[in-house]
């Protein structure tokens, strides 16, 4: 049993290393950049951008609406029972955009662009394109990594903040429509529960997740060695690694800063 | 005798697949045309992998262009890959891009002071010489294996590279594409000093170009020198490969 408790928090810590050396010599491909190669490093990271940030914004527009409007729902005809009516403004700040926001972001930003990432440089090692590039003299973590992790990053932070906007607005709708809470009670409510640090986490999230989410999918994605039925399998660790990295981030972040 | 382009020294390594080693000592000088022949598991590609800095030895020292492949980073060993074009058994076009655009990646990211219009030029230009113009818009997966092999070649000539590594460059290719590719090479080795390493499986018209031969079986080399000279001592098993 000890053995087996230490085999797996050596593999633990083995995997954290890699994913922060994939990370961190992304980072110095990114503050170090080298007129080699600007230009299609740039086109891959609009492309990523495009992708996940832009492509992603219909289906976080229709989650963040179903969110707001259920978690208004739930607090507009609880809370008034138990005569804390007016806590419904603490209730989106709290539950959205201090945890749900950056979580639910995340999960859908592992779930479109994150298992897109991995499956797209799996393949990339089985076919052979990988090895074609550090042949040609170019840099997989330049050429290959940095763009996909600056991409997701910035994306995450984008679609983190718009996720937020989006449910206090799909709350305010129903608030209006079923709750008769007046707009600027509502509004209110909202700005009351709101503190700088509320928005400062709900953007430090963002980044580290998409830090997290980028690191794990492309480590997962350029672990693929040499069939093709690794692909899948591969897909499949990065999204669970994935989620619990980020929930591990959460509660890293989340715990000291509000306990 | 000229300067070495590539030094295989004392190289003791294992073949994967095959209870051998790969056990070699091979210097070829620069702009020597060598092609590797023999059968599969011969050790031919594993060469051309040690050649390009893809596999370390676990015995022996390799040096291309006065470089030792050993343990150092990528980093270090990029601008010596850029003055090497190589080509693998897996040609690796990039299956997001179409033909043209894999073709031009070397010069966009090696060469970024060119203009656009010098860069379309000279892609178009090695496309036309391998016949490949008519596909310069489509995607690998919409390619023939000879004309991703083609295009695999035309990428890696691209920056006018001092040593060209080849494995199986007749794959997938017809017979008349395959006198095509070989012109090519020759043309280029015309314009400048350009050492050629070749792995073949199979007769082809590079063995007649070619200025050496070596012929490998079971990781050992049991042949090397001029066509006319290997026929004569090769093998029996080997000498299908020669004639």
């Amino acid at each position: 049993m000890i053995e087996w408790v230490g085999r797996k928090t050596i593999a633990g810590a083995t995997y954290l290393a890699a994913l922060a050396t994939l990370f961190s010599q992304a980072v110095l491909d990114l503050v170090l950049p080298t007129q080699q190669g600007r230009r299609e490093t740039l086109r891959v990271l609009v492309r990523q951008i495009l992708f996940t940030g832009v492509d992603a914004l219909p289906v976080t527009t229709v989650i963040a609406l179903l969110l707001g409007i259920i978690i208004v729902t739930q607090a507009g005809t609880q809370l008034p029972r138990l005569g804390a009516g007016g806590l419904v403004g603490s209730i989106i700040v709290v539950t959205v955009i201090r945890e749900l926001g950056p979580l639910i972001t995340a999960f859908i930003v592992v779930g479109r662009s994150g298992t897109a990432i991995a499956t797209e440089l799996g393949t990339m090692s089985v076919t052979g394109e990988v090895v074609a590039l550090r042949l040609m003299g170019i840099s997989i973590s330049r050429f290959v990594i940095m763009p996909r992790m600056v991409g997701m990053v910035l994306s995450m932070l984008c679609l983190t903040l718009y996720f937020d906007v989006v449910a206090v607005l799909g709350g305010y709708l129903i608030a209006d429509a079923q709750l008769t809470i007046p707009f600027y009670a509502f509004v209110e409510s909202v700005t009351k529960a709101l503190s700088t640090t509320d928005v400062l986490m709900t953007a430090v999230k963002g980044l580290c997740f998409g830090s997290a989410v980028a690191a794990v999918c492309c480590h997962h994605g350029l672990a693929v060695r040499s069939s093709f039925t690794e692909v899948p399998q591969q897909t499949t660790r990065a999204m669970i690694n994935s989620f619990i990295l980020c929930l591990l981030i959460d509660v890293v972040v989340t715990v000291p800063l509000y306990l | 005798m000229s300067e070495a382009a590539l030094v295989l020294e004392q190289v003791r390594t294992p073949m994967f697949g095959s209870p051998h080693h790969l056990e070699v000592d091979l210097r070829i000088a620069a702009g020597e045309f060598v092609a590797l022949v023999g059968p599969s598991r011969s050790g031919k590609s594993l060469i051309i992998e040690l050649a390009a800095g893809l596999v370390s030895p676990e015995a022996g020292r390799v040096v291309l262009l006065g470089h030792e492949w050993s343990g150092g980073s990528e980093s270090e060993y990029n601008p010596v890959r850029i003055r090497v074009g190589t080509v693998l058994e897996q040609p690796g076009l990039l299956n997001n891009m179409t033909l043209f655009n894999n073709v031009l990646l070397p010069l966009r990211y090696h060469r970024g002071a060119l203009s656009d219009r010098s860069r379309e030029h000279a892609v178009m230009a090695q496309l036309e010489r391998l016949g490949l113009t008519p596909m310069r818009d489509r995607f690998p997966a919409e390619l023939s294996h000879g004309e991703v092999r083609r295009g695999a070649i035309a990428r890696a000539c691209m920056l006018d590279p001092e040593v060209l590594l080849l494995d199986d460059p007749v794959a997938g290719v017809d017979a008349e594409m395959q006198l095509v590719l070989k012109a090519y090479v020759e043309e280029r080795r015309a314009d400048h000093s350009l050492t050629v390493v070749v792995a073949l499986r199979a007769w082809s018209p590079f063995i007649e170009g070619a200025d050496r031969l070596v012929a490998l079986h079971d990781g050992r080399v049991k042949a090397d020198g001029p066509r006319d000279a290997v026929a004569e001592v090769v093998p029996e098993a080997l000498r299908r490969y020669v004639e």
